[in-house]
């Protein structure tokens, strides 16, 4: 397991290393991020002209719950961006078997070469955005609440990391997995407001079967200082069972694979 | 206890049958049919320690499936293989950290990074002991003259550089055995040569175990000591290189400088047991089994009809004889 996460940054590193020598790429990422959250935060002020409230929370209240899944998506992208590129990039193109002949488990050579020209410039707005509004939210802002932040952030990454990694198997079988894994992916979206305006079912979906709210509302509850919700403490345990089942799903994906050929 | 055993291999395929046209490939999409192909049929054979193996045959053959199955790429349909005591696709890591593998053009390198990152990382992913990996890398550099490239992007290689720093990249970390697949397709000579050189040197000092899949001969005629030959998913031979030749080689090609020709030599001898394949004013080339024939009867054959001036004898290559395989001209017992 160490040896795995420790060649996991290793590639991560060289793929870091590769963007930085695509500067231009880089700034274009970053910039036309900032424009398209740009939009979607005017909608939201937008929303907030006719109401005061959206199941009972403000305008500042929803744009912290906003960015900390910000936060979370922008970790997912720096850490687990190549779950779009297994069908079109890796077999398409043949290199999954070069993959699959090094000494170390496959997921780890794909997930390592992770490139995401957006993340960085996406972790600064979400920070941003996070520190902004509990300033306005009159919280303090303490090392504590920091640390959590960071900590959050990174389990919330590793959920929707983890969800993606899962059906990111469909690339085996199918060059356009990269859609399947982006439908999923959006479903985050519902995680961006309160679970209160949901029915039971969407409420179900996003805490239960695919936990996104774990990667925004319940750690945005926790520094809102609303309530004592025992829930969050679960988060490390539910990430982790995500990629104890993202495992198992791609170790029997692969043997499958490997005897029917391609 | 060999290094590569394999008994009684055999793959079989799904293959999906498409009508043509539009209305076949819906009907396909609905109520898809299949059948079976069998890539791999029933091949055994052991190489030991050491040695290096031409596997050769046509495209389609099967070789890229046999490669796959000893490298654990692939599960066998039925039969065992073996490679140092391991089986491949079960434990496949552990396989992995024995062998090496070069498949065409597809890159185990990092594209966009320097070579000499993408050592690094394999030196990390294997780990390789510093001072393994810094002899090796000396030494590749040497032979295979990296040199110049070790700083540079690989995708601003040309191929034959890139080819030159993925042989390298493949041996790193003292593999056991050796898989290349079509390394030398679109090389020029030099390069060709180089990696060849290479090859050998690396296994009269590692006793690497090579297996070598290749449509270039010559490759083969200055790699291997032993070749294995499939068709059709079926090994039609298995044995030194030298037998080979001896056993299906049995053709020679004398080819007469001539003059004051006085008959077409071609029309006239068609009854004989030889064959003449090309024939001017100046030229005859005459191609005979040597079982039959011996050098003189062809010239006594030949002065009937000409003056012979000057002769020049040749032994089939490698390449022509497994022309005469692949067209069936020559029965091989299975």
């Amino acid at each position: 397991m160490v040896r795995n996460l420790k060649l996991y940054g290793a590639f991560l590193i060289a793929s870091l290393k590769k963007m930085m020598l695509y500067r231009i790429d880089c700034l274009v990422g970053m910039f036309s991020q900032v424009a398209f959250q740009v939009i979607e935060l005017v909608f939201i002020w937008i929303v907030f002209q006719n109401t005061e409230t959206i199941a009972g929370w403000n305008f500042e209240q929803l744009l912290l719950l906003y960015g900390v899944m910000m936060l979370s998506v922008s970790v997912t992208e720096l850490l687990f961006d190549a779950t779009y590129d297994i069908g079109r990039k890796l077999i398409r193109k043949g290199k999954f078997d070069t993959t699959l002949l090094r000494p170390v488990h496959p997921l780890v050579s794909i997930l390592g070469d992770s490139e995401s020209y957006t993340a960085l410039g996406y972790i600064v707005i979400s920070l941003i955005l996070i520190v902004a509004m509990l300033i306005r939210l009159h919280i303090a802002v303490t090392f504590l609440l920091v640390m959590k932040i960071v900590y959050f952030g990174i389990l919330g990454g590793f959920i929707i990391g983890g969800i993606q990694t899962i059906f990111s198997v469909a690339g085996l079988w199918s060059y356009k997995s990269n859609e399947i894994v982006w439908s999923v992916f959006q479903l985050h979206k519902l995680a961006q407001y309160p679970i209160g305006i949901y029915n039971r079912f969407i409420k179900l979906l996003i805490s239960g079967i695919l936990p996104f709210a774990f990667a925004s509302y319940y750690p945005t509850l926790d520094y809102l200082g609303q309530q004592q919700n025992y829930l969050i403490l679960l988060t490390p345990c539910i990430a982790l069972l995500i990629w104890m089942i993202a495992i198992k799903i791609w170790n029997w994906a692969l043997k499958k694979y490997r005897s029917t050929g391609n | 206890m060999a290094m590569i055993e394999v008994k009684n291999l055999v793959k079989t395929y799904k293959i999906s049958e498409k009508e043509h046209g539009m209305i076949g490939y819906v009907k396909h999409l609905f109520h898809p049919k299949y059948k079976e192909l069998t890539a791999v049929n029933d091949i055994s054979f052991s190489i030991q320690e050491g040695e290096l193996v031409g596997y050769i045959g046509e495209n389609g053959a099967g070789k890229s499936t046999t490669i796959k199955m000893l490298t654990g790429l692939l599960t066998p349909t039925s039969g065992e293989v073996i490679v140092n005591r391991i089986v491949p696709n079960e434990k496949r890591l552990e396989n992995n950290r024995q062998i090496g593998a070069v498949f065409g053009q597809k890159t185990q390198l990092w594209w966009d990074l320097p070579v000499i990152e993408s050592f690094a990382l394999i030196k990390k992913l294997y780990d390789i002991p510093t001072r393994e990996y810094e002899a090796n890398l000396k030494k590749f550099t040497e032979i295979l003259d990296l040199e110049e490239l070790l700083e540079k992007q690989v995708k601003s290689l040309s191929l034959g550089q890139k080819m030159r720093c993925e042989i390298a990249a493949t041996f790193l970390h003292n593999p056991k055995v050796v898989y290349l697949d079509e390394p030398t397709i679109g090389l020029d000579i030099l390069v060709k040569e180089k990696i060849r050189k290479f090859i050998k040197d690396i296994n009269q000092e590692k006793k690497t175990t090579v297996i070598l899949t290749t449509h270039d001969l010559k490759d083969i005629e200055e790699v291997c000591d032993r070749i294995i030959l499939i068709d059709k998913g079926k090994m039609i031979y298995d044995g030194p290189k030298e037998a080979f030749k001896n056993q299906y080689g049995k053709h020679i090609v004398a080819e007469f400088v001539i003059q004051n020709k006085m008959k077409n030599i071609t029309l006239e001898t068609s009854d004989e047991d030889f064959e003449v394949i090309e024939e001017s004013e100046k030229n005859v080339k005459v191609k005979f089994n040597h079982d039959k024939l011996t050098i003189m009867d062809i010239v006594k054959s030949i002065s009937n009809y000409c003056e012979i001036l000057d002769m020049h004898i040749q032994e089939e290559g490698l390449e022509e004889i497994l022309k005469e395989i692949y067209r069936g001209d020559v029965i091989y017992d299975t």
